[in-house]
């Protein structure tokens, strides 16, 4: 479970994430969509403990993610790249992740099965292309049989078939009765795979709800998307369906 | 255990990092390499009975003043342990830093920040525990008949070799809070190593004030005693306790940015 509440964050005179507030149940995958720049990532960032919040609360499981005990058990994240330093080889980059969290090392042979890298994990994540590190980040976030799953943009540099993939992986961890939070700007992309929606623009939350309730009243989610997200109809629309 | 767990992973980190192994490798082999060199002409120079062969040196301090080489090693440790983590993947492999994923690994910042501290201190030290030893030896080794008993050579720079060691660890941990505080490694590398082994503008600010003398390294030089020695220059004890004074404060003030700074 996420539940985040008056969540704000400014980045100098720039207002990135306005009073936001939603919540991602466990059994559903939870579709952030928003244009870019619209404040996805900094919310993330601040529900991952990366950044700090001018005001509001982001928790996972009742807890600020700062404060979760081997955070990786809990949450699995996927954040800008796999994250792994270009030098070292995939399996040294698993291996340490999994050593911080006391995470068994046979997890890591577990994960690069699972994320179809077993094959080059002896390469050096700088050879990779940027489908094999999305793969790399996927299988980080696994390691630690989390929870709740939040990843940023997971089909970014994915071939149709690594889309499947992750598109499956998210629906059948949800399935499982676990949390899943994804952000995308990408409207197909949250079609298919959400089950619930939050959509953000310019900061401000400007919809939420299961999918079919979001976009009802419109032909499809990208005209939903267009209505809730252009800046003049953004306030009124918000209005009207909260 | 939380700083358990981080101290472990910080370590094998550090130890599959391509950059700091080359660190420890450039650290112990320019020591003893050097150290070889000089200790092998002293012993041909003698051989041959040449008596302006011990004019600067004597057979006790051959090798051992080459201590300051093996800073190389700490100081590139020092920063590669913290730069590494704010270099950017190539973009077409998905860019990213590694910082995001140490972050969210361990989120508590003073925790993976000590853990750093604590593998910097441990790796360095044993590098310098195991590299000091051996070039002495080896010095005294290739001086052959001119070479100095082992009780003698304790009595002489055993408690120098420990300052050594000391302060390798301390310069390895000044260059990694100075990292933090940059982020990037380029600007303390090159400061730091040019400082430390071409022109030690430090050393030479004490000719202008005596002030100098509790600059970092300057007061750490007479720990080891091998340095151009200065009028002012702290004996050892006071001078290694400025010195880890330098480093407790600048690690303070790196950990007071780095806890209040956005990942």
């Amino acid at each position: 479970m996420i539940e985040i509440v008056g969540l704000t964050k400014s980045h100098g005179a720039r207002l990135a994430v306005d009073d936001a507030g939603f919540t991602a149940a466990p059994g559903r995958v939870t579709g952030f969509l928003g244009p870019n720049g619209a404040g996805k990532s900094s919310t993330l960032r601040i529900l991952l403990g990366l950044d700090h919040a001018d005001s509001g609360t982001a928790l996972i499981g009742g807890r600020p993610y700062r404060q979760l005990h081997n955070p990786l058990r809990t949450v699995g994240s996927l954040l800008d790249g796999s994250g792994a330093h270009r030098s070292r080889t995939a399996r040294a980059h698993l291996s340490w992740v999994a050593r911080s969290n006391g995470i068994p090392k046979a997890r890591v042979r577990a994960v690069l099965e699972e994320t179809g890298l077993a094959d080059v994990a002896g390469k050096r994540v700088g050879t990779f292309s940027l489908g094999m590190g999305q793969r790399l980040g996927v299988a980080a976030a696994l390691l630690g049989e989390p929870e709740v799953l939040v990843f940023d943009e997971p089909v970014n540099g994915l071939d149709p078939d690594g889309i499947r993939w992750i598109r499956r992986l998210l629906k059948e961890y949800a399935k499982a009765g676990r949390t899943v939070l994804i952000s995308s700007h990408l409207m197909s992309e949250m079609a298919e795979t959400a089950d619930d929606l939050v959509v953000i623009s310019a900061g401000r939350i400007v919809a939420r709800g299961p999918l079919a309730e979001v976009t009802t009243g419109y032909a499809s989610l990208e005209e939903a998307f267009f209505a809730l997200t252009d800046p003049a109809q953004s306030s009124r629309d918000a209005r009207s369906r909260s | 255990m939380t700083l358990g767990n981080a101290i472990a992973a910080e370590l094998r980190k550090l130890l599959t990092l391509p950059s700091a192994l080359l660190a420890l490798a450039l650290g112990a082999l320019s020591t003893l390499g050097f150290a070889a060199m000089t200790a092998s002409s002293l012993r041909d120079r003698l051989d041959s009975g040449d008596s302006s062969a011990l004019a600067y040196t004597t057979t006790m301090e051959t090798g051992f003043n080459l201590i300051p080489m093996g800073t190389i090693g700490t100081v590139v440790l020092g920063v590669v342990i913290i730069s590494s983590e704010y270099a950017a993947n190539r973009k077409d492999a998905g860019g990213g830093r590694q910082i995001l994923a140490s972050l969210t690994c361990v989120p508590r910042r003073g925790v993976l920040l000590a853990a750093k501290t604590i593998v910097l201190i441990l790796v360095s030290g044993v590098l310098g525990a195991v590299t000091i030893p051996a070039t002495i030896a080896l010095s005294q080794f290739l001086l052959g008949a001119h070479g100095n008993s082992p009780s003698a050579v304790v009595a002489a720079l055993g408690w120098r070799a420990v300052g050594g060691v000391v302060y390798w660890v301390l310069i390895s941990v000044i260059a990694f809070a100075v990292t933090v505080l940059t982020r990037s490694g380029i600007v303390p590398l090159i400061a730091f190593i040019a400082n430390l082994t071409l022109v030690s503008v430090t050393f030479m600010l004490t000719k202008l004030t005596p002030l100098a003398n509790y600059l970092p390294d300057v007061a750490g030089a007479g720990m080891v005693g091998v340095f151009h020695l200065t009028d002012g220059m702290l004996d050892p004890l006071p001078g290694g306790l400025v010195m880890t004074a330098w480093a407790a404060g600048l690690l303070a003030i790196a950990a007071r940015v780095f806890a209040r700074r956005d990942g």
